[in-house]
């Protein structure tokens, strides 16, 4: 298994716009699992430890929201998963699920590991409060439970079914999963932390096939009539996700240096593009893309108010708003 | 402009700098000779306020270019502090 970061970048990045994945079902996305196992255990933690020692606050603190961010959207999935399994219409999409869960639970053991034994935190007594603290469980967790949920009060009712796989896989894993592993894959790599790194690679890897299985399911949607209900499902679940991605709940560092502000301002839209693009590239490669003006306007309008709420929790304002004020 | 915040700015970019055996001077570029990143600009804009313990500075340069830029920067915002 050797997939190089640009073969991973052109796996999350570049599949949903150049299509090339539109043949690929259920059965292949299962034969790719058999082909793409890897381990936890298997990955030597104490290469990352040293690093992670000698990294100064600021470095520490944004790899680890980042990682908390991840954790709790890997726990969430992992539990969240079972009614779509239960309740798919086809066994080879059922079948191909099965084996997501498996990795889901991967990814939420990866993430455990790396806390404990590089950053040396009591997983058992800390994970709880870590989670709590994320703007993933306050603000998409419930909804993605909520949706999930439905899936079972309907006995897998295909609307709430694929209302479901599009929190799911289009907008958790498609949108905030892909924007938050590449931008932590990046941190890693700039801090030396090759474990990290090999450890998202795996877990990137995976999410590629996650985001095709919502692909697959999506189009299917549009090509039995279903369209119009993605789309608005899609535009409430992204609307969340921007909000996610700003984090209100989440005090931001923000330099009174003006450079450094500016800075901080400018990685943080950076982030949000990449996120936004992906809306639009997502809506086009599902058959949707006269969708996409009205929600990639929705995404921004929902950054806006997440600014405005980060304003009222915090009573000051954003970096991004700070910047916005100067010009 | 005060010579030992100039040397304190140095000392700091320095270290943040992945540059091994480089002796910084005024004239460096930070992005460009030094191989500072964005966001080690962040860090360093963070790390500067907290040792000269800066809380408002009177700031209207958008981006700092050179080491001298940041010396300047920060010992005018000494300097009127002190005042």
């Amino acid at each position: 298994m050797t997939t190089t970061h640009d073969e991973l970048e052109s796996l999350l990045a570049d599949q949903p716009a150049n299509g090339t994945d539109r043949g690929v079902d259920a059965h292949a996305l299962y034969q790719r699992w058999e082909n793409q196992h890897w381990a936890v255990g298997e990955l030597d933690y104490e290469q990352d430890r040293a690093v992670w020692a000698g990294l100064r606050p600021f470095r520490r603190r944004e790899l680890m929201h980042s990682l908390a961010e991840l954790e709790v959207g890997e726990a969430s999935v992992t539990a969240t998963l079972s009614s779509l399994i239960e309740h798919a219409r086809f066994e080879s999409d059922q079948l191909y699920l099965a084996t997501q869960i498996a990795d889901e639970a991967r990814h939420v053991k990866f993430f455990q590991t790396y806390l404990e034994r590089v950053i040396g935190m009591d997983v058992a007594a800390e994970t709880p409060e870590l989670r709590a603290r994320t703007d993933y469980a306050h603000y998409f967790d419930p909804e993605l439970r909520r949706v999930t949920r439905r899936v079972h009060a309907e006995s897998g009712n295909p609307v709430a079914w694929q209302a479901a796989s599009t929190y799911y896989h289009l907008v958790t894993e498609g949108v905030l999963a892909a924007t938050a592993l590449r931008t932590t894959r990046q941190l890693a790599r700039s801090l030396g932390l090759p474990v990290l790194d090999i450890g998202l690679t795996n877990v990137t890897r995976d999410e590629s096939r996650h985001i095709s299985f919502g692909f697959l399911a999506a189009r299917r949607a549009v090509s039995e009539g279903r369209g119009d209900a993605l789309a608005a499902t899609y535009t409430e679940a992204v609307e969340l996700a921007a909000t996610v991605l700003v984090g209100p709940q989440t005090e931001q560092p923000a330099p009174v240096i003006r450079a450094g502000l500016e800075q901080r301002a400018a990685l943080l839209r950076a982030m949000w593009a990449v996120a936004r693009d992906r809306v639009e590239r997502q809506l086009r490669s599902v058959g949707l893309p006269d969708a996409a003006p009205a929600t990639t306007n929705a995404f921004d309008r929902a950054v806006g108010r997440a600014l405005d709420e980060y304003a009222g929790r915090w009573g000051r304002p954003h970096p991004v708003r700070s910047v916005q004020q100067l010009t | 402009m005060d010579s030992n915040v100039s040397a304190q700015v140095r000392k700091i970019v320095s270290e943040m700098s992945p540059l091994d055996g480089h002796t910084v001077t005024s004239a460096d570029r930070l992005m460009e000779d030094l191989g500072l990143d964005s966001m080690t600009l962040v860090e360093l804009s963070l790390v500067l306020e907290s040792e000269f313990e800066l809380g408002q500075i009177d700031d209207s340069a958008p981006a700092l270019v050179t080491v001298g830029d940041v010396e300047e920067l920060i010992g005018r915002a000494v300097s009127d502090r002190s005042r």
